[in-house]
């Protein structure tokens, strides 16, 4: 794709085309705010059902400790990798034409880990005792296991949230202030009260570009560490082809890669649906597509590295699982994996005559698919080998884990729709419609 | 009793000869806000704030990670437990909380003194605001009543579009 | 001697030379612990509970096929791998060597239950309950469980407990083979021996030190306390 030449749009279409979406809905936003508001309702309806009749309504059971709700969980917490990079890896390193694509990126961020941290909850056997996990004062002295990779868990998703939420808003307030003088009645009651008075004076936009960049580098420190602590709840196990010391590295490159796949695809049904052709360009799609081939060819390196290790060492209960995954009953779940995570992404991706919005859009869903199956397959083949053959046995899930899965599905989009009826997708004052300044060159 | 005058600038470098031309003629920082829609990228030192954000999000994580460290040593000695043969505190196993917590305190004291710094908390001095309109760099200058005229002339030397008084 | 203060270190010594298969531990488990009964849909999934099972190995290559018979409970793990990584310490070493479950602190996240090398873990999945009669014949003893808790073998801590009451009362020391588990006590064979590990006049202690003594996936520095015998390892 040959770089178009930039077009330079009034500052008042801009306006214009980024603020039309608050406007009143349509009847197809209310379709679809209603369908994934009954999908999500339902979902809930069943982990309410889960809780009342017992967890055993799931398909978990010896070996398979743990099924669906881990596979979700790592994977909800890897979608929401999307934001941290491109707002901060992409902000430390200037890239200009990360900004449109900003806030569509924070707000996946926020959303996936919402919805990841609910998994912990839902798995639970006793739920309504969540809080014994939580460090407080009781009469009976106890306090939670500290040396729990679960309490690492709780500790990192609560910082990394409070980081993401804090960091989707900094940018929105100057945005918010200015809605607040072209709106009225709730609106601009809940504009005004959420911009706290922004003025838009330098000391303001000092002190709020000083705290972005001091929050992309936090925010990426704690990103890394989030989906390391997540990998480590398997990594500290001794279960076969678990106690894996690459685990850290591996799931956060994984992370990095569904992030951008998950992003690339809400890129596209935003562009869509809300007429935003004009700002969100082929440049964007092609940059975050070749972002997207290079986290394939890293997710493949650390895939082959780890299966080379395992192959390599031929400790027999490894193998027993490496055999499971790769020539046995999950065969064609592995092989279709590398598929869609790597052949995919190479092919229509790589030959730059292929590569466009289409192309990168079936990529992204084909990698969506290939990381969920990636989460999959690292967990049940190791717990349904475990060391003691006499305890083998299959993994199979039931409707309930089914539809909870779904669920999240549709409460992201429905979290998304709502987002976007409140809030600009596309921030205008970081977004430049007009010439750079002399001294950006 | 002051007068507040606000300039209005096309771009930066007349609004940056506004600036040091009234510095020069004893206005302090305090006296000029540069308003806008978005962050003007002055030359340095035209209007350079004091701003202890780095230090402050130094000091929130070095307490956060003591006071997480603490907490962690005296809960598991509070009630010890032994859990596969480990010691009782380790910081090969509560590593990972102090750190999360560092950040955490890194995290919300950069926010906090973002909320400080940029006034967006403090107690509103009843300066009036000029309009903002999109592309143009606004410039607050507060006056004395007798220093009117200067401020005026000042600005309009320096390329101001106009000068309102608020 | 005051039996109050000194601490014990219980063990097991099982002799696989003995074992024949019968699983008459399986059944005394079951029947002094109040374990849930199974029902087909559950145990086609593999949701039955036997905190001791017996695992049978065939070595050997036709017609020379030997089948060994290991009985498999909690191996009491003085490093276990199941202590460190539950979240509410529901589960953790207490000072006589036990790796002991509370039932009223799991809050059911099932990590500990992976990170068994044994898979001797069993989880209530739904609340356990007992077709009629099977009901009238629970221990007293024994805790029921309820739906999503861990659970496994506790040595039959109800029993070392009463024990050593007994003696305590008695103003006695503990004499060695007074405490018996469900299982060793049911042997028919009298292959599983039931001790105080710090006691080197035990039985168990003597059996652990013979030279037939080995333990389960010893290379993984579990240190368990339960020492299978058999010659030829």
């Amino acid at each position: 794709m040959a770089a178009a030449p930039e077009v330079i749009i009034p500052y008042h279409e801009v306006r214009d085309d980024l603020w039309r979406p608050l406007g009143p809905a349509s009847n197809r936003y209310w379709i679809a705010l209603s369908i994934a508001f009954a999908v999500a309702a339902w979902g809930i309806l069943c982990w309410g059902y889960q809780i009342y009749a017992g967890i055993g309504v799931a398909g978990i059971r010896r070996p398979v400790f743990w099924g669906f709700y881990l596979v979700n969980f790592v994977f909800w917490i890897g979608i929401s990798h999307a934001g941290t990079l491109i707002s901060a890896i992409l902000r430390l390193t200037d890239a200009g034409w990360r900004k449109p694509v900003t806030r569509v990126a924070e707000a996946i961020t926020v959303f996936a880990l919402m919805i990841g941290g609910m998994f912990p909850l839902i798995h639970l056997g006793r739920v309504w005792v969540f809080y014994w996990l939580i460090p407080y004062p009781n009469s009976r002295l106890l306090w939670p296991n500290f040396r729990s990779p679960l309490i690492w868990d709780l500790t990192a998703i609560v910082t990394y949230l409070s980081g993401s939420v804090i960091y989707l808003y900094l940018p929105l307030i100057p945005d918010l202030a200015q809605l607040a003088e072209e709106t009225s009645g709730w609106r601009k009651r809940l504009y005004s009260a959420l911009s706290l008075g922004w003025t838009g004076s330098d000391r303001e936009w000092h002190s709020l570009e000083f705290a972005m960049k001091l929050m992309a580098g936090l925010i990426l420190a704690v990103a890394v560490s989030v989906h390391t602590v997540v990998a480590w709840d398997f990594s500290m196990s001794v279960a076969p082809t678990w106690h894996s010391t690459i685990f850290g590295p591996y799931f956060v490159t994984g992370a990095i890669f569904s992030g951008i796949a998950a992003l690339i695809l809400v890129m596209t049904v935003v562009r869509r649906a809300l007429h935003l052709e004009k700002y969100l360009l082929s440049k964007h799609f092609n940059n975050l597509s070749k972002l997207l081939l290079l986290l394939s060819v890293a997710w493949l390196y650390f895939t082959a590295a780890e299966n080379l290790t395992i192959w390599y060492g031929n400790d027999p209960k490894e193998m027993q699982v490496f055999g499971v995954r790769t020539r046995g009953g999950y065969a064609p779940f592995f092989w279709f994996m590398v598929f869609c995570n790597f052949v995919v992404p190479f092919v229509l991706l790589g030959i730059r005559r292929l590569r466009s919005i289409t192309t990168a859009t079936i990529a992204s869903a084909c990698v969506l698919v290939g990381m969920w199956l990636e989460r999959f397959l690292i967990i049940i083949p190791t717990l349904a080998t475990p060391r003691l053959a006499a305890a083998w046995g299959h993994y199979a899930p039931t409707w309930v884990e089914i539809s909870i899965t779904c669920a999240t599905f549709s409460a992201m989009v429905m979290m998304y729709l709502i987002f976007s009826k409140l809030f600009p997708m596309i921030s205008i004052w970081e977004f430049e419609p007009h010439p750079p300044e002399p001294e950006e060159e | 009793m002051s007068v507040y005058l606000s300039g209005d600038f096309a771009s930066v470098e007349p609004a940056t000869r506004a600036i040091r031309d009234l510095k020069s003629r004893g206005y302090g920082l305090g006296d000029l806000v540069v308003f806008s829609d978005e962050p003007i990228i002055f030359p340095p030192g035209v209007l350079r704030r004091p701003s202890h954000m780095s230090l402050t999000a130094v000091l929130g994580a070095i307490t956060m990670f003591l006071l997480a460290s603490g907490f962690v040593y005296f809960a598991q000695h509070n009630y010890p437990l032994i859990t596969g043969g480990m010691p009782i505190f380790s910081f090969w196993a509560s590593g990972i909380i102090s750190y999360e917590f560092t950040m955490f305190g890194a995290i919300v004291s950069t926010f906090g003194c973002f909320l400080w710094e940029s006034g967006l908390v403090r107690k509103r001095e009843e300066a009036p605001v000029p309009h903002i309109q999109p592309e143009r760099i606004h410039l607050r200058v507060r006056c004395r009543p007798e220093q009117t005229d200067e401020a005026n002339h000042l600005m309009l030397r320096a390329g101001a579009s106009g000068v309102t008084r608020l | 001697m005051d039996t109050a203060k000194t601490f014990h270190r219980w063990g097991m010594a099982i002799d696989l030379d003995r074992c024949t298969g019968c699983q008459a531990c399986v059944v005394a488990c079951h029947a002094e612990n109040n374990l849930p009964v199974s029902d087909p849909q559950s145990a086609a999934i593999g949701r039955t509970v036997h905190w001791i099972r017996v695992d049978r190995y065939y070595e050997g290559v036709f017609p020379e096929i030997r089948e060994k018979h290991m009985p498999v409970l909690c191996q009491q793990c003085d490093d276990a791998p199941c202590e460190p990584v539950c979240p509410v310490y529901a589960t953790y070493q207490n000072p006589e060597g036990l790796n002991v479950q509370v039932y009223n602190r799991c809050v059911g996240t099932r990590y500990c239950a992976n990170n068994c090398p044994y898979q001797v873990r069993f989880f209530n999945f739904f609340a356990p309950e007992w077709p009629e009669p099977l009901a009238l014949q629970l221990n007293p003893d024994v805790a029921i469980r309820m739906g999503g808790v861990m659970e496994k073998c506790t040595f039959c801590i109800q029993r070392v407990k009463r024990s050593k009451n007994d003696a305590k009362e008695e103003g006695r020391p503990l004499a060695d083979g007074e405490i018996q588990p469900a299982c060793a006590q049911s042997c028919p064979a009298e292959a599983m021996v039931f001790g105080d590990l710090n006691d080197p006049e035990s039985k168990v202690s003597r059996l652990a030190g013979s030279g037939r003594s080995s333990r389960l996936l010893e290379e993984l520095g579990t240190k368990p306390k339960v020492f299978y015998l058999q010659r030829g390892k």
